[in-house]
C-alpha cells in the first residue's frame, strides 16, 4: 500500500475543505480519505525517531522530576546533567557515553534485553523540598519512581533542592542536597560519580555474562512478546541451547559496545550472527546484525550520524585520528576465525580476538547488513518499532555516505511500516521526522511534502484543538521545498519559475492557517503575495475570489508595507502590488508654460562654468550629456503643483479601484496629493497623473508610487518594476516664485493663436474693433502665489501679419502698475493697455475701382477761390454698389490682428536665484473697416503757407457715422456712402524732423529711409488733421488715418517750400488778407526771403506786376496810370546762405481807389534752373486802396 | 496505461501536465513534483558518465504500490530526461498489464519526438507552457491505451 498516496488523498481532501473556506471556487472534492484499519497490539509502541547507530553504545539514564518542580528549574538542571554525556573511565582507554531522557515509556524498557541501549540503567530524580517535615514523603516518592524502572536500574540518584539543615548534612551516596537551583556547582561532579558507579555495574555484568561457564545453563533472553511462545519448549535441545548462546552473545556484544569495547563487541556480534543464523532465530539475528552495523558505523564514522548529538559527541571525542578515516571504502574485513567459535559454549577469553582483527564491516556491507536485519525484523509485526528505528538509523548512515537513492528506498520502506493506530501527535512527529530525513538526503520536495502532511495533521478535524500555529510554522518550513520564497523581489526578475499549481496551493494554505491562528496581518500579507506573484496563473474566477477574500480580510486589517516578523524569527517582506495596476511608463511633466521658470541670463552666463577656462570643451559636453540622462531638463518650482504621468494597465478581469495613489520621492520634502482612480477591466494603457507639491528646494527624485488596492498599501519602487519606461526621474526644484493670474476686461476668446506662434498662451482674449478705434484693455494682475511679486516686465509681440499696421498697436504705461509693487500674495494690480487698430483697408481694390472715377484730379486745378469747395457734398456720388459678397462688414473685410503680451515676472526666493516666469496673454483683434479715404488730393489755398486737403471719405460700416477733422464741422455719412471733405491745413515743414531718421540712414538703405520718412510725415499729417469718426448709434469713435494714401505728389503739395517768401506791405505781412492803404500815400513793399534749404540760393531778380481781377477771368495788367512805383519795380536779392535771410524794399503809390493785386514774378534768368518751381511760390498780394480820409 | 504525463522544464516547473482522473489533478501535481527529487538525484549521478553514452531513460522512479483510493490502479512513476535537461515524468497504471521496460521506453521516445516537434514550432517560446494540439493528441493517445 502506497502510504504516501493515501496521505496525499487524505491531505488533498483536508485541503479542499480548508481551501474551500478560503476560496470557495475549488471544484467539489470527490476524494475519500482512506482510513487505517490495522490495530496491532504489542507493547513497544513508541518509536524513537531520533535514534542513530551511535545510540547503541550509550547508557540510558532517565532524569525525572518528582513532586512539583517548575519546568524552568527542571530543565536548567537537566541541561547541566546532560552536558556530562561522555566520560573516560579511569585507567582505561574506554569512553562511556550517556544518553539522557526526561521521558521514557516503561514498556520500551522491557525491550532492554533485546538491545541494551533501550534499557534504563540510571535514574536521576530532581525534587523540591523545603522543610524537613516533607522529607520522608519526598524520599518515598523517589522510591516509587525507582520502582517503575526498577528491574533494569543499575543505580539511581535523588537531587533535593531547597532542603537545609540536619537531614541535608548527613552524607548519603544516593541523595544530594542543594540549597537552591543556583547554588549547585557540584552537580556535574555528582553525575560523574554516578556514571562511574554505573560503569562498575556495567562492567561487572559484562564480565559476569562473558565469563559464564559453558557448563552453566545460559538463560534465554527474550523480548516481551516472545515469552509465551517458549512455554513448554524443550530447554535441553541443542537447538534451544544454541539459541540461548546466540542471544547471550549478542547481549554481551551490546554490553561490550556500551562499555566502550568496540572490538570485543564486533567479535561477539559476529559469533552471535553465526549462532543465530544456524537456528533461524530471525528477530535476534536481525538484532545481532544491527549491532554489528552499529559497531561498524561507530568505528567508521566517529563524527556520528545523528547530526547534532553526533557533533557534540565528536567534540569531546578522544578519537580524532579515526575521524580522518571516516568512510574508508576498503576497510579490511577480516572474517572471524571460525575456530574462535566453540560449539559448546562461549569462549570466555575474547582477548585473543581483540588483537587479531578488526572485524569491522565495510561501508557497503553496513548497508547490506542493515537491509538484511530489516528484512528479518519485518517478519515480526510486533517488532515494527525496531524495524522503523533500524530504517531511520540506516538512512542516517546512508546520508553520510551520500547514497541518496538507497536511502530513499529505506525511507520508502519506513513509510510503509504500520505501527498501529497512531495518535495525531505521533503522526505529526512521524511525518516531521520523515521530512527531516528526506531533507537529510537532499530530497527537498519529498521533505516538503511530508512536512506539509505533518502540518495538515496538526489541524486534522479529529483534533479537538487544532494547532494552527504549529501548522503554520510547518507550512513555512515547506517553502524552500517548493522553491517558493516569500520575498516578492525574487519574482520580479523575469518570468515566474516554479511549480505554480503547487505553490499556489501552499499559499492558500498559509493564508488559511494564518487566519485561523488569529493573525490577519499575516494572511493579508500571504494573500497579497499570492495575488502579486501568481497573477499569471490565476484564472479569471480565481482572481475575483482571491481579491474578494483579500478585501474581506483587509477591511479588518489593512495591508501595510511593514516587515512582518514571524514568531520563529524570519521576516515577511512587504508585498507591493506592482501588477495592480501594471505601470508601463513614468514621465515627469514640465510645468505648464505659464508657470515654467526661466533663468535670467546673467551677464557672465552661468552656463560657462567657472571650472574651465574654455568656452567649449568636448569633455564637459560629454559629461553633461551623461548627467542629462538622469536629470530632466526642466525645473519644478517649490510650492507649485508638479505632475508625473503614469501609463497604467489593469490586468484584472474586473474594474480595479486604486485609491490613495501618490508619489514616493526623495531629496526634497514633497507633499504628495494622492489620487483615486478606477480602471476598467483589462484596460489598455491608461494615463494617470499624480501630483504633488515640493516643499523645499533641491534635487528631487521620483522613486516610485504608492497605492492602496483592495485595502493593501503598497510602495512600488520604480527600480523594482520590470519593463517600465522612464525618461528620467530626477528634477531640480528651484525656490518658490510668485504666481500671476491675469483677468481682463475683454471676453475670453475661443480662438487660439496661430500655431506658428510657438508661444503658448494661457489666456486668449478677443475684441472686435473698427479701424481707427482705440480700446482700453484693463488687465487685472492678481498674485495668487505665496510669494510677493516684485518684478514685472511687459513686452508685446505682434504675430506676423501681412497687413501694414500704422501707429502703435499696443501701448501701455507700466509705471502706474509698478507703483503698486511689490504685490503681496492675494493682492491685485491693474494694468491698462491701449489697443489701437489702424489698418489700411483702402487696398481693397473693388472699392477703389468703384470710387476712383469721380473725375477729381489732383493737380492742375486753377488758382481759383477754393473756399467754395470747402465742403462740397457729393450728393451726386453714386451709391456704392460693391460686388456681391463684399458688403461692408462682410467677414472678408475683417482683418485679424494677433498679438501676445508677455508678462515676465519674478519675486520671492526664486527671484534671488535668478528665475522668472513668463505669462503670456494672447490678444485677438478683429478689425473691421470703419471709414477710409479712397482718394486724397490737394488744392492750393490762398495763402502759400496753407493748402486744402481733399479727402474722399467712404463709410464702410453698416451704421451712420460722422466724420470730423480738427476745427471742421461734422460730416454725416450713411452706410456705404462716400463723400468728399476738404480740410484747410497749414503746410508742413517736413525737413525739421526727418533729421533723426537721417542719421539712421547710414545703416538703412535709401528705400527704407524713404519709407521711414514717409511714415513720419504721415504721422505728422495725421496729428495735424486729427480726423475722427464717430458712430453715434454704437457710441464708438475712432481716428481715421490717411497715412497709407499719401503719395509723393500730395506730399509735395503739403510741404512747405524751403525758401520762404514773405511780402510785407507797410511792414505788415500780407498773405491772404487784403492789405489796406490810402490813395496817395506811398506804400512800402518789402520782400523777405528766408532760406531754409541746405544750400545758398540766389541772387534773384523780382518784378512786381500789379493787376486788377475783373472777376470774370480777365486780369487787367495795364495799370500804369493807376499805380506808380516809387523807385524801380524790379527788386534784387543777393545770394542767401543756408538759414540766412535777405530782404529788398520798394514802394508803391496808388492813385485811385480799388482792389489791386500784385504779381511778383521772377526773372527767368535769375531763377536757378535746378531748383524746383514750387520753391518760388510767392504769396499774391492783395491791396485795397481806400479814399484818403477827409 | 499512462495516467499522467508531465513535461518539466530545466528549471523544474511544469511545461505540460495532464492526468486522466482530472478531478484530482492536484494529486498528480504533487506526485510528479516529488518524483523530481529522484530525477535530480539520478541526473546528478549520471553527470559523471560520458555525455554520448548517457541513457535518457531514467527508469522507475518510485516503485509500484497498491493504491487504496483507486484500488484498480497500480501506479508507477517513470522518468526520462532529454539532453537539454527537460524532464518527462509518466505515472503509469500497471495494474492490468505488467509493462515491460521497453514499452515504457518507446512511449518516452514518442513523447520526446513530439516534444521536439513542439520545439520546432517557430512560434513557440521555449520555457512557455505547451499548448500544442498535436502534442495534446499524442498524449491522449498514450493515455487512452489504458482503457
Amino acid at each position: 500500500m502506497n502510504l504516501e498516496d493515501v496521505l496525499l488523498s487524505e491531505i488533498t481532501h483536508r485541503l479542499t475543505v480548508i481551501c474551500r473556506r478560503v476560496c470557495p471556487f475549488l471544484p467539489p472534492d470527490s476524494g475519500t480519505s482512506a482510513g487505517f484499519q490495522i490495530v496491532i497490539v504489542f507493547k513497544m509502541s513508541v518509536p524513537d525517531y531520533m535514534q542513530c547507530a551511535e545510540d547503541h553504545q550509550t547508557l540510558l539514564v532517565v532524569v525525572q522530576p518528582v513532586g512539583i518542580v517548575s519546568e524552568e528549574n527542571f530543565f536548567k538542571i537537566y541541561k547541566r546533567i546532560s552536558s556530562v554525556s561522555q566520560i573516560s573511565v579511569r585507567d582505561s582507554q574506554r569512553v562511556l557515553y550517556i544518553r539522557y531522557r526526561h521521558h521514557y515509556p516503561p514498556e520500551n524498557n522491557e525491550w532492554g534485553d533485546f538491545q541494551t541501549h533501550r534499557k534504563v540503567v540510571g535514574l536521576i530524580t530532581i525534587t523540591d523540598c523545603f522543610s524537613a517535615k516533607d522529607w520522608p514523603q519526598t524520599f518515598e516518592k523517589f522510591h516509587v519512581q525507582k520502582e517503575i524502572y526498577g528491574s533494569t536500574l543499575y543505580d539511581s540518584r535523588l537531587f533535593v533542592f531547597g532542603l537545609q539543615g540536619e537531614i541535608a548534612e548527613q552524607p548519603r551516596t544516593d541523595v544530594a542536597f542543594y540549597p537552591n537551583y543556583e547554588d549547585c556547582q557540584t552537580v556535574e561532579k555528582r553525575i560523574e560519580d554516578f556514571i562511574e558507579s554505573l560503569f562498575i555495574v556495567l562492567e561487572s555484568k559484562r564480565l559476569d555474562r562473558a565469563t559464564d561457564k559453558s557448563g552453566d545453563k545460559i538463560p534465554l533472553l527474550c523480548v516481551p512478546f516472545e515469552k509465551k511462545d517458549f512455554v513448554g519448549l524443550d530447554t535441553d535441545s541443542r537447538h534451544y541451547k544454541k539459541r540461548c548462546q546466540g542471544r547471550m552473545r549478542k547481549h554481551v556484544g551490546d554490553l561490550c559496545l556500551q562499555a566502550g569495547m568496540l572490538q570485543d563487541s564486533l567479535v561477539h556480534y559476529h559469533m552471535s550472527v553465526e549462532l543465530l543464523r544456524s537456528v533461524n532465530d530471525f528477530l535476534w539475528l536481525g538484532a545481532a546484525l544491527e549491532g554489528l552495523c552499529s559497531a561498524s558505523v561507530i568505528y567508521h564514522y566517529p563524527g556520528g550520524t545523528g547530526g547534532e548529538t553526533g557533533a557534540r559527541r565528536f567534540q569531546g571525542s578522544s578519537l580524532p585520528a579515526e575521524a580522518a578515516n571516516r568512510h574508508r571504502p576498503g576497510a579490511q574485513e577480516v572474517l572471524i576465525d571460525p575456530g574462535a567459535l566453540t560449539t559448546n559454549g562461549i569462549n570466555p577469553d575474547t582477548s585473543a580476538e581483540i588483537g587479531r582483527a578488526k572485524n569491522c564491516l565495510s561501508p557497503e556491507d553496513i548497508i547490506d547488513k542493515y537491509k538484511e536485519a530489516i528484512s528479518y525484523y519485518s517478519k515480526y509485526k510486533n517488532a515494527g518499532v525496531i524495524e522503523l528505528e533500524a530504517c531511520v538509523k540506516a538512512v542516517r548512515v546512508l546520508a553520510i555516505q551520500k547514497r541518496s537513492m538507497e536511502a530513499s528506498e529505506f525511507l520508502q520502506n519506513a513509510v510503509y511500516i504500520n505501527l498501529r493506530q497512531l495518535s495525531e501527535e505521533e503522526k505529526i512527529q512521524r511525518y516531521s521526522i520523515l521530512s527531516e530525513l528526506y531533507e537529510l538526503i537532499g530530497f527537498h520536495r519529498k521533505s516538503a511534502f511530508f512536512k506539509r502532511v505533518a502540518a495538515m495533521q496538526c489541524v486534522a478535524p479529529s483534533i479537538a484543538e487544532p494547532g494552527w500555529r504549529a501548522c503554520y510554522k510547518l507550512l513555512l518550513e515547506t517553502l524552500p521545498g517548493y522553491s517558493l520564497s516569500l520575498d516578492p523581489k525574487d519574482f520580479s526578475k523575469g518570468t515566474h519559475r516554479g511549480w505554480a499549481a503547487v505553490q499556489m496551493r501552499l499559499l492558500h494554505e498559509l493564508v488559511y492557517a494564518s487566519r485561523r491562528m488569529g493573525n490577519p496581518a499575516l494572511s493579508v500579507r500571504h494573500l497579497s503575495f499570492l495575488l502579486q506573484t501568481m497573477l499569471d496563473f490565476l484564472s479569471d474566477q480565481e482572481k475575483k475570489d482571491v481579491t474578494q477574500s483579500l478585501e474581506n480580510y483587509t477591511c479588518k486589517c489593512p495591508g501595510t508595507m511593514e516587515l512582518l516578523t514571524l514568531p520563529g524569527g524570519p521576516t515577511l517582506p512587504p508585498v507591493p502590488f506592482t501588477k495592480l495596476p501594471i505601470v508601463r511608463r513614468v514621465k515627469l511633466l514640465n510645468l505648464p508654460a505659464s508657470l515654467r521658470p526661466q533663468k535670467m541670463k546673467s551677464l557672465l552666463g552661468q552656463n560657462v562654468s567657472t571650472k574651465s577656462p574654455f568656452i567649449y570643451s568636448p569633455i564637459i559636453a560629454h559629461n553633461r550629456g551623461e548627467e542629462r540622462n538622469k536629470k530632466i531638463d526642466f525645473q519644478w518650482v517649490q510650492g507649485d503643483v508638479c505632475e508625473v504621468q503614469l501609463m497604467v494597465y489593469n490586468p484584472m478581469p474586473f474594474e480595479l479601484r486604486v485609491e490613495n495613489m501618490g508619489l514616493l520621492t526623495s531629496g526634497v520634502e514633497f507633499e504628495s496629493l494622492p489620487a483615486a482612480l478606477s480602471l476598467p477591466a483589462e484596460s489598455g494603457l491608461y494615463p494617470v497623473t499624480l501630483v504633488g507639491v515640493p516643499q523645499t528646494t533641491g534635487t528631487i527624485t521620483v522613486n516610485g508610487y504608492h497605492t492602496t488596492v483592495f485595502g493593501v498599501f503598497s510602495d512600488c519602487l520604480l527600480d523594482n518594476l520590470p519593463g517600465v519606461k522612464t525618461s528620467g526621474s530626477t528634477v531640480e526644484v528651484i525656490p518658490a516664485l510668485p504666481r500671476l493670474q491675469i483677468s481682463t476686461s475683454l471676453p475670453r476668446s475661443a480662438h487660439s493663436l496661430q500655431p506658428s506662434s510657438g508661444d503658448e498662451t494661457s489666456t486668449n482674449v478677443s475684441v472686435q474693433l473698427y479701424n481707427g478705434e482705440t480700446q482700453q484693455l484693463v488687465i487685472k494682475l492678481e498674485n495668487i502665489g505665496m510669494e510677493p511679486l516684485e518684478k514685472l516686465e511687459v513686452t508685446s509681440k505682434i504675430l506676423t501679419t501681412k497687413e501694414k499696421l500704422y501707429g502703435d498697436f499696443l501701448s501701455w504705461n507700466l509705471e502706474e502698475t509698478l507703483a503698486q509693487f511689490p504685490l503681496q500674495p492675494g493682492k491685485v494690480a491693474t494694468f491698462v493697455v491701449n489697443i489701437k487698430v489702424k489698418l489700411d483697408f483702402s487696398c481693397q481694390e473693388n472699392l477703389l475701382q468703384d470710387l476712383s472715377d469721380d473725375g477729381i484730379s489732383v493737380s492742375g486745378f486753377p488758382l481759383c477761390s477754393p473756399f467754395r469747395q470747402v465742403v462740397r457734398p457729393r450728393v451726386e456720388s453714386k451709391p456704392v454698389n460693391p460686388p456681391e459678397g463684399s458688403k461692408p462688414g462682410d467677414p472678408s473685410h475683417v482683418k485679424t490682428l494677433e498679438a501676445i503680451l508677455n508678462f515676465k515676472y519674478s519675486g520671492g526666493p526664486g527671484h534671488v536665484e535668478g528665475y522668472y516666469r513668463n505669462l503670456s496673454l494672447g490678444l485677438h483683434v478683429e478689425a473691421e473697416p470703419s471709414v477710409f479715404f479712397t482718394r486724397v488730393s490737394t488744392l492750393p489755398a490762398t495763402s502759400t503757407r496753407q493748402c486744402h486737403l481733399l479727402l474722399d471719405v467712404f463709410n464702410s460700416t453698416e451704421h451712420e457715422l460722422t466724420v470730423s477733422a480738427r476745427g471742421n464741422e461734422e460730416l454725416i455719412l450713411h452706410a456705404g456712402e462716400c463723400q468728399r471733405m476738404a480740410i484747410q491745413v497749414d503746410k508742413f515743414n517736413f525737413e525739421s524732423f526727418p533729421e533723426s531718421p537721417g542719421e539712421k540712414g547710414q545703416f538703412a538703405n535709401p528705400q527704407q529711409l524713404e519709407e521711414e520718412r514717409q511714415e513720419a510725415r504721415g504721422l505728422e499729417i495725421d496729428s495735424k488733421l486729427d480726423v475722427h469718426w464717430r458712430i453715434p448709434s454704437l457710441k464708438r469713435r475712432g481716428e481715421a488715418s490717411i497715412e497709407g494714401l499719401l503719395n509723393q505728389l500730395v506730399l509735395e503739395h503739403l510741404q512747405l517750400a524751403p525758401l520762404q517768401w514773405d511780402v510785407l506791405v507797410d511792414g505788415q505781412p500780407c498773405d491772404c488778407e487784403a492789405a489796406a492803404c490810402r490813395v496817395g500815400d506811398p506804400v512800402r513793399l518789402e520782400v523777405r526771403l528766408t532760406n531754409r534749404s541746405r544750400r545758398s540760393v540766389g541772387p534773384f531778380a523780382l518784378t512786381v506786376a500789379p493787376f486788377q481781377d475783373h472777376q470774370n477771368g480777365v486780369h487787367n495788367y495795364d495799370l500804369h496810370d493807376a499805380i506808380s512805383f516809387v523807385g524801380s519795380s524790379t527788386f534784387y536779392l543777393d545770394a542767401v546762405q543756408p538759414a540766412g535771410q535777405s530782404a529788398c524794399l520798394g514802394a508803391l503809390l496808388f492813385l485811385y481807389t480799388g482792389d489791386f493785386f500784385l504779381h511778383i514774378r521772377f526773372h527767368q534768368d535769375s531763377a536757378s534752373k535746378d531748383l524746383p518751381p514750387s520753391w518760388f511760390c510767392l504769396p499774391s498780394v492783395h491791396v485795397r486802396a481806400l479814399e484818403a480820409p477827409a | 496505461m499512462a495516467v499522467c504525463v508531465a513535461v518539466i522544464a530545466k528549471e523544474n516547473y511544469p511545461l505540460y501536465i495532464r492526468s486522466i482522473p482530472t478531478e484530482n489533478e492536484l494529486k498528480f501535481h504533487y506526485m510528479v513534483h516529488t518524483s523530481l527529487d529522484v530525477v535530480d538525484e539520478k541526473i546528478s549521478a549520471m553527470g559523471k558518465a560520458l555525455v554520448d553514452q548517457r541513457e535518457l531513460y531514467l527508469g522507475l522512479l518510485y516503485p509500484t504500490e497498491d493504491y487504496k483510493v483507486y484500488p484498480s490502479y497500480q501506479l508507477c512513476r517513470y522518468g526520462y530526461v532529454t539532453n537539454s535537461k527537460v524532464k518527462f515524468v509518466m505515472v503509469v497504471d500497471s495494474s492490468n498489464t505488467a509493462l515491460r521496460d521497453n514499452e515504457i521506453r518507446s512511449m518516452f521516445r514518442k513523447l520526446h519526438n513530439s516534444y521536439t516537434d513542439v520545439m520546432c514550432n517557430p512560434f513557440y517560446n521555449p520555457g512557455d507552457r505547451i499548448h500544442s494540439r498535436a502534442f495534446d493528441s499524442m498524449v491522449t493517445s498514450m493515455m487512452i491505451q489504458v482503457c
